[in-house]
């Protein structure tokens, strides 16, 4: 491996760059078939029913309709837990059974040659529904008896664990400081509309999906399983995708497999793309928790004992709340080493729309009551909030009690100190924070999230390098670049450990017909467990490449090199061939060789090292209208190796202002079942003139089990915003805020309590 | 319905069509002409992903009807480069950084370029105050923000050359 990288550490233009700044780019809702059908779903009005009758015949008689497929009909949709089919953790989601389990719940799907056509058919269909008692609070979802939202009750899951003996924890303790925390149910709020897709099935039996899944492998499988079709039979093909940020992780309503199934009614390509009310109402959103957390700590400032009781709400349906409430844990846990830590949680079903993946899976919740606490902690022993963390935080060489792996590097100290030093944090933390209405505050918080699902899940990775005569390469990878730059990403490994330029890397398009099995973009995992595919599958050929070469220069492979393209001997460099000239002798000039150099490599990874990042949030908050501005943010994170500096930087501005968006303004609202803002007026994201600057600071602890030293960074970045200015919120004005997101009568409610 | 002949000139050339009274433009350009390049995100006029320039100013080509575009000359992204070369804030937003998921990068070029035809010296306020009509969920702003001021310095390096 070479010591002194020349094409990683650098940033180069994004490979799907020009695509993107000239239209070029097609998206799954640009695309377009001859014969293409319009396809839509009929969805409930009701949050809780049963569908007693469906009469679909004024419709399906409209000119123009071409197919109908209703919950009674359409096949029944498995969730298994990313590849984890067992008969156990095998369950039916979507369109299960006849009950409707949300406003927004589907009842029909139908195909027709026009938009115009679809919406008239939609309007001609007759539900008749018996309605039910309809359960919108989590709490009261776990004392119901009356109402069963699954055949097996209201409660999803229950995870009970301990660590140490929390008893003795708090007796050590000086001090236990108790609170109950709130998280709103935050939207992805991709720009494409989560649910767009086109279902193509021809008569030589094959199924072509077009999906901007981010699992474009999981997708084929769960198709194949529905639709009672090979692997071989079914094809997923990953466009340009307009954001995902975990949106796009789960069955997103069966919108593949209605597709696919109207498609094979039909022969003809079924498209169907979801309306921004339809990606705000019915689609997957963040798990809304409460956090209930007692702490305990020692006047020097030892946290002894954490106990945590966690209640989730996953909606209607549930896909990814184990993982989620899992992640709590396994966050809060290995953050910190915390002898006596209790841990309980419990997911329920109300009748609101589906909770699923989103950046961060369940940490950002955790995190903003555990960092809440340690600060609130910090305050009580008047000591340095940045001190108690360092006193308290999990270093390298240490054991991680939930993932059961050892902590090869952690670069959070570095984090804290240069972030710390960026900012301004000793004085500022210090000073007044003003005597006018609009007062000053700085606040800090920590983090740790998994790379990866290595300890959690079946989590394949694969990468093809197919080598070309002329020396550059073709790269294939199922690496779904949902915009965050993973393609570039490998690109630049793939090239780093083959010597050659990066731009004689290209990247096939993701195709499950042409890439090998990957478990696709989850869990901050593509430049870790893709970029480790794709450094093996360099190295395979780099060794082929050399075996070949050792003929041509005569010396053993030991002592040759690759570098800038050339191959040379390394101790008399002027014994050299350029990759280009060996390729074409190999590939197709020596009728002796003609081989095609082929690197490959597949399997999962050995680890699912953390990354760490701590954020320093500067707020003024307006005492006379409970404004909260946040003028600046300072975020370091250690990413391991930043392949692609200006990728990295993309991730923690971008993560920073989604994470300012989950603590002062974004959360779905609901009443009685209705979702009360599902449009951008009234479901308010940040815009050019609200966000601050957030100051980018990278840390690079070399993880010895990365590829080229990498680690992960996509979902940290938003995880301990919302903390961080909440705690900036207290120290300006003294209160504390143990709701999100935190609203101006938020911040003027607490202020009249504290005069009182 | 009765349909209306409307004439459109898009991206330099020109287009005669009849359209329905409700059909919008941004359905005219992308599916009768094909112009994907314009992106529909919301469809109510919030998240500007739809921005276009219609007779030099950006407009929103989901809340225009296709009848009130009748004889108006348009500027989609797809016009902008200048052969294989590229317009300056095509260049400025990949060498900012500027892009990642790309969904709303039409829509922030179109309306960085509306501004800077008519101020080429726009200040960071003006750019953002501006930009604020389009939403991006990636970048956090502050990439495209500059990618317009760049792009606004180069071409008005090039008015003066």
């Amino acid at each position: 491996m070479p010591d002194s990288y020349t094409v990683v550490g650098k940033s180069f233009q994004r490979i799907d760059g020009v695509d993107k700044v000239t239209g070029a780019a097609r998206y799954a809702t640009d695309l377009k078939f001859d014969k293409m059908l319009f396809a839509g779903l009929l969805r409930s009005p009701h949050a809780h029913a049963k569908v007693i009758h469906i009469d679909t015949s004024a419709a399906e008689k409209l000119p123009g309709v071409k197919a109908v497929a209703t919950i009674f009909d359409v096949p029944k949709i498995i969730q298994y837990w990313f590849f984890l089919r067992t008969e156990k953790k095998k369950k039916e989601i979507f369109l299960r059974d006849n009950i409707v389990r949300f406003i927004g719940d589907p009842v029909l799907a139908i195909a027709a040659t026009s938009k115009d056509t679809l919406k008239k058919a939609l309007s001609l269909v007759k539900v008749d529904y018996e309605p039910l008692k309809a359960i919108h609070d989590p709490h009261t979802a776990l004392k119901e008896t009356e109402v069963s939202i699954h055949k097996k009750g209201n409660i999803a899951f229950k995870v009970n664990k301990e660590f140490g003996d929390i008893q003795e924890g708090f007796k050590s303790a000086d001090i236990i400081v108790e609170n109950t925390y709130h998280t709103s149910k935050q939207k992805h709020a991709s720009l494409e509309p989560i649910g767009s897709c086109v279902a193509s099935f021809e008569t030589n039996g094959k199924l072509t999906v077009y999906s901007s899944s981010q699992l474009p492998h999981w997708t084929q499988h769960y198709l194949a399983e529905a639709l009672e079709l090979p692997l071989n039979k079914v094809r997923v093909i990953k466009p340009y995708t307009g954001g995902a940020f975990g949106g796009r992780c789960g069955v997103i309503h069966g919108l593949e497999v209605m597709c696919g199934y109207l498609s094979k009614k039909t022969l003809r390509p079924v498209k169907m793309c979801f309306n921004r009310e339809e990606d705000f109402s019915a689609t997957e959103s963040r798990h809304p928790m409460t956090i209930r957390m007692k702490t305990g700590a020692t006047r020097e400032g030892v946290i002894t004992a954490n106990e945590v009781d966690i209640l989730s709400d996953t909606g209607g349906y549930g896909t990814h709340y184990i993982g989620v409430i899992a992640d709590c844990m396994s966050t809060g846990i290995g953050l910190y080493k915390i002898q006596n830590y209790s841990f309980s949680g419990t997911v329920v079903y109300t009748n609101k729309s589906l909770c699923g993946a989103f950046r961060g899976y369940g940490n950002p919740q955790m995190n903003f009551a555990q960092e809440s606490q340690f600060d609130i902690i910090a305050r009580e022993l008047d000591m340095d909030p940045m001190v108690l963390r360092l006193k308290n935080y999990r270093k390298k060489g240490e054991m991680d009690p939930v993932l059961n792996e050892r902590i090869l590097s952690n670069g959070l100290e570095e984090c804290l100190e240069k972030g710390a030093r960026s900012c301004g944090w000793e004085k500022k933390r210090l000073r007044h924070p003003g005597n006018d209405h609009i007062k000053k505050g700085i606040g800090l918080s920590i983090m740790l999230h998994g790379t990866g699902a290595a300890r959690a899940l079946p989590d394949p990775g694969s990468a093809t390098i197919m080598m070309n005569s002329d020396g550059t390469a073709n790269l294939h990878t199922a690496a779904a670049d949902e915009g965050q730059g993973n393609r570039t990403v490998l690109a630049q490994v793939a090239a780093e450990v083959l010597g050659i330029e990066f731009e004689d890397i290209s990247v096939s398009e993701t195709d499950t017909d042409i890439v090998p099995l990957d478990c696709g973009t989850h869990g901050s995992r593509q430049a870790y467990c893709g970029g480790l595919s794709v450094r093996d599958a360099a190295m395979d050929a780099r060794k082929k490449i050399l075996a070949h070469a050792k003929r041509y220069l005569g010396v053993e492979q030991s002592q040759l090199m690759i570098k800038n393209g050339r191959i040379f001997e390394k101790i008399n460099p002027e014994n050299h061939i350029s990759i280009k000239d060996l390729m074409q002798k190999i590939q197709i000039q020596d009728m002796g060789v003609c081989e095609q150099i082929i690197g490959t490599a597949s399997g999962i990874a050995p680890a699912m090292p953390g990354y760490y990042g701590a954020v320093f949030a500067e707020v003024e908050v307006n005492t006379q209208t409970g404004e909260v501005k946040v003028i600046k943010m300072t975020s370091a994170y250690d990413v391991g190796k930043a392949i692609s500096p200006e990728n990295v930087r993309g991730q923690i501005v971008g993560g920073g202002v989604m994470g300012i968006g989950f603590a002062l303004t974004e959360g779905l609202q609901y009443k009685n079942g209705h979702c009360l803002n599902p449009s951008f007026t009234d479901y308010r994201l940040l815009r050019s003139c609200d966000a601050p600057k957030v100051e980018p600071i990278i840390v690079e602890s070399n993880e010895p089990t990365g590829p080229l030293g990498a680690k992960g960074i996509g979902e940290g970045s938003m995880v301990n915003v919302a903390s961080a200015i909440s705690n900036a919120i207290n120290h300006a004005i003294g209160v504390r805020l143990t709701e999100l997101c935190i609203t101006p009568e938020d911040i003027l409610q607490k202020l009249k309590e504290k005069m009182a | 319905m009765k349909k209306i002949n409307i004439k459109l000139t898009v991206n330099g050339e020109q287009h005669e069509m009849a359209v329905a009274p409700a059909e919008r433009l941004v359905d005219v350009l992308r599916d009768r002409l094909g112009l994907t390049g314009t992106k529909e995100g919301c469809g109510e006029g919030e998240c500007g992903a739809c921005t276009i320039n219609m007779n030099g100013q950006a407009v929103l080509s989901c809340l225009i009807l296709a009848v009130q575009a009748d004889g108006a000359t348009i500027l989609t992204i797809e016009g902008l480069q200048n052969g294989i070369n590229l317009h300056p804030l095509q260049t400025a937003f990949l060498s900012e950084s500027a892009v990642q998921c790309g969904y709303c990068t039409p829509g922030m070029i179109m309306a960085g370029h509306a501004l800077i035809e008519q101020d080429r010296n726009p200040d960071e306020t003006k750019v953002k105050t501006c930009l604020a009509n389009n939403l991006c969920r990636c970048t956090g702003y502050e990439q495209p923000v500059k990618a317009v001021l760049k792009a606004a310095r180069e071409m008005r390096r090039e008015t003066d050359a």
